[in-house]
């Protein structure tokens, strides 16, 4: 049964230097972050932040050397990914580019694309989005009805994409849309480059989530020209385009980190003074994390070996807002102290914070019913 | 992980390992023939290093047989025979040869007697004592871990079974060892409670395994309301749920395995009998609901199966001990910040 089979990362994963060099920068940089900064774990933004790691070397850290990357590999990629997470750095602005953006232009995208933007990323100058969901449109991606019509010199889009994360501040799109007729249900659709910030006929307007803060987006095409060296990869093969994202997508360690900052605030507080009793949550929370990422990190090493680990990346982004959405509920059961928003006493601030983000986890990148399913098709369920 | 003793050890225990099996060693009949066939094949000795006379398997791949063990519902004490004989070489002492078991010495007293070791008091829940020729044990003797090797025969054993029928007896211990058959460990292995531990989450990792594969299958064959209920969202989800606990047990069970004997191991064990300990709850509970009353009975197999898995959950160290344990060690540790604690818990390479 090779879906429950994780291999253990290769010798060497642990890159220790490269941790104590990411850790020495961090404790610098964000010596006056406040937790309940941190508890915005990776959706804070910062452009100036992205640029510093990037001076680092640390941005675009897989890409080829000719495209403005360092060569490393996908493993050492992970050690400054999750020393990210676990100190709340503000990393979303190059988040999803270093992610899957720009992996994506160096599998599929043209020479020119790869020139023109791969470099840029690595800066950490460029901030991109996904344009995936739509309102009729969510879980069931297939349903897309954004619609790229064929013109001369390029594409005329129309439609609607909703829950863009950052589309108001971002560089680029990577836009899921239709682009000609299938029998097939996944058929015809492509993903087309846009360039935000030139690009005429497209209104992006603010979606506030219930916790008060700015990520979402509506974003609508209205008759809107894209040159036709927009088009990313082959015309038509955007659905297994998408498909192979989501392993770099889903078992990364921003599937379990994202309530890191109260699980520090938790054992500030109790370190003092545990119970047994408390002592066994602890306990119980630190295996899951300890497995949690050893299976993230097989992921990494899959991914390294050019493998296609979607469905163990499925299991892990499962398992892993499970137990990120569960810590609010672990924090009020071992300690006794109101959540307070915007509360001087750092844990209530960030508990406050943590219990209204929570109910996305498992909505974003996939929601819980989408990955159970993929799951189940994985173990052969006819 | 895949390797020539790894296959045959599939091989050997898909052919022999039967329903009828299982159920004759829940009946009490020890599977002798079975026993003689995995001597034959070396697997008792897959832990043992090569200069005391092993193959030279790497570790975690000779531990990979307590998972296979596992997922056969094996009703012999081969993971303890592997683990006694490692520990038997690590102290020099002569391997019997034998079916051996292990015991967590923590209820017994050694004192010096002239040239022997005197060992007295009880040795609870031994898997299969009466089966086996000979238990293996960790206990202290002037502040060093000793291992004593105690001849079956010349003990007082009182038969106790676990909840899958299998020997779990008790054991009276008032004897003099000479030291053919007591040594102090010359380098710290864990002791006995985390060397079965490690062997113990392995094989529920396993046995999980097996579990989710009957349960995939009875979803798949299994019709109500005119189609296979494996169609269902609900079972659909179950499933997945289970696999989900069984990949993270087998992870954690194979992290602890790839640290044995280095200085990693005592967190990672903790870590891996805490977390399949956990599962365990889970992916038993959702088999049952899954497999509908069949599975709640003697003749379908399932309950060999969930029944080992619950009954492993509180041999050596339950699931709340190990978790207390590395709860302590997470709040008192040293480190700056709990992930500190985390990123050097699993770190790579260190020796014990």
């Amino acid at each position: 049964m090779t879906l429950t089979a994780f291999p253990p990362p290769p010798p060497g994963a642990d890159h220790d230097d490269l941790r104590q060099e990411v850790r020495a920068f961090l404790a610098e940089e964000l010596a006056d972050f406040p937790p309940e900064k941190r508890a915005k774990s990776w959706n804070g933004h910062s452009r100036d932040f992205s640029r510093k790691l990037a001076q680092r070397g640390w941005v675009g850290m897989t890409f080829p050397k000719e495209y403005g990357g360092h060569a490393r590999s996908a493993l050492e990629r992970y050690v400054v990914s999750e020393e990210l997470l676990a100190a709340g750095a503000p990393v979303i602005s190059h988040w999803i580019a270093d992610r899957q953006s720009g992996p994506l232009i160096l599998a599929k995208g043209t020479e020119e694309q790869k020139r023109a933007i791969v470099p840029r990323i690595a800066a950490g100058e460029l901030s991109f989005c996904i344009g995936m969901s739509e309102p009729d449109s969510g879980s069931d991606l297939a349903a897309t009805r954004t619609i790229a019509t064929e013109v001369e010199g390029g594409y005329r889009v129309n439609g609607t994409k909703v829950w863009t994360t950052y589309a108001h501040v971002a560089d680029y799109m990577i836009l899921f849309c239709r682009t000609g007729k299938s029998e097939d249900r996944h058929g015809g659709m492509s993903q087309l480059l846009v360039d935000l910030k030139t690009t005429k006929d497209i209104q992006i307007s603010p979606i506030i989530d219930m916790a008060g803060e700015h990520h979402f987006n509506q974003v609508i095409f209205d008759n809107t020209f894209l040159p036709a060296d927009a088009l990313l990869g082959e015309k038509g093969e955007g659905w297994s385009q998408v498909m192979s994202e989501l392993a770099f997508e889903r078992s990364g360690p921003e599937r379990f980190l994202s309530s890191f900052a109260l699980i520090e605030e938790m054992i500030r507080v109790l370190r003092q003074d545990a119970t047994e009793a408390q002592q066994a949550e602890i306990g119980r929370l630190a295996a899951h994390l300890m497995v949690l990422r050893q299976m993230s990190r097989s992921v990494a090493g899959m991914l390294n070996e050019g493998k296609n680990p979607a469905l163990q990346a499925a299991i892990v982004k499962d398992l892993g807002a499970l137990f990120e959405q569960d810590i609010p509920r672990l924090a009020r059961s071992l300690i006794s102290r109101p959540a307070v928003p915007g509360g001087r006493d750092s844990y209530a601030a960030v508990l406050a914070y943590t219990e209204l983000a929570v109910p996305s986890f498992s909505l974003r990148g996939g929601t819980r019913e989408i990955l159970r399913g993929i799951i189940a098709r994985g173990l052969g369920l006819r | 992980m895949e390797s020539m003793i790894f296959d045959m050890a599939e091989r050997l225990l898909r052919d022999h390992v039967t329903h009828r099996l299982r159920e004759d060693a829940a009946a009490g009949q020890c599977p002798d023939a079975l026993w003689t066939r995995i001597e034959e094949a070396g697997l008792h000795m897959a832990l043992v290093p090569e200069e005391a006379g092993g193959f030279g398997v790497p570790a975690a791949e000779a531990l990979g047989l307590a998972r296979i063990a596992g997922a056969h519902g094996l009703p012999l004490p081969l993971a303890e025979t592997l683990i006694a004989n490692a520990v038997l070489a690590r102290a020099g002492l002569t391997l019997p040869g034998g079916r051996l078991t292990i015991a967590e010495g923590a209820g017994l007293r050694l004192e010096r007697r002239g040239v022997a070791i005197h060992a007295s008091g009880q040795l609870t829940v031994v898997p299969f004592a009466r089966w086996a020729d000979r238990i293996v044990t960790i206990a202290a003797l002037d502040g060093t871990d000793h291992v004593l090797s105690l001849p079956v025969k010349d003990l007082t054993l009182t038969p106790g079974q676990d909840l899958a029928g299998m020997p779990r007896d008790e054991v009276a211990v008032d004897r003099d060892l000479t030291e053919a058959d007591a040594a102090a460990l010359p380098r710290s292995m864990g002791g006995m409670r985390g060397l079965g531990a490690l062997v113990r989450s392995l094989a529920t990792a396993g046995a999980m395994e097996t579990i989710l594969q009957m349960s995939v299958e009875y979803a798949n064959d299994r019709v109500q309301f005119g189609r296979p209920i494996g169609k269902f969202q609900a079972i659909q989800h179950s499933l997945a749920t289970m696999a989900g606990e069984t990949a993270a047990s087998r992870t954690a069970a194979e992290m602890a395995a790839d640290s044995y004997d280095t200085a990693a191991f005592a967190l990672t064990v903790a870590a891996a009998k805490s977390r399949a300990g956990e599962a365990a709850e889970t992916v038993g509970a959702l088999a049952h609901q899954i497999h509908g009353a069949i599975g709640y009975t003697q003749e379908h197999a399932l309950h060999h199966f969930t029944k080992r898995i619950w009954s492993w959950r509180d041999e050596f160290g339950t699931e709340l001990e190990w978790s207390t344990e590395l709860g302590r060690a997470a709040l008192s540790s040293p480190q700056d910040t709990f992930w500190q604690f985390i990123t050097d818990s699993t770190a790579q390479g260190a020796p014990a």
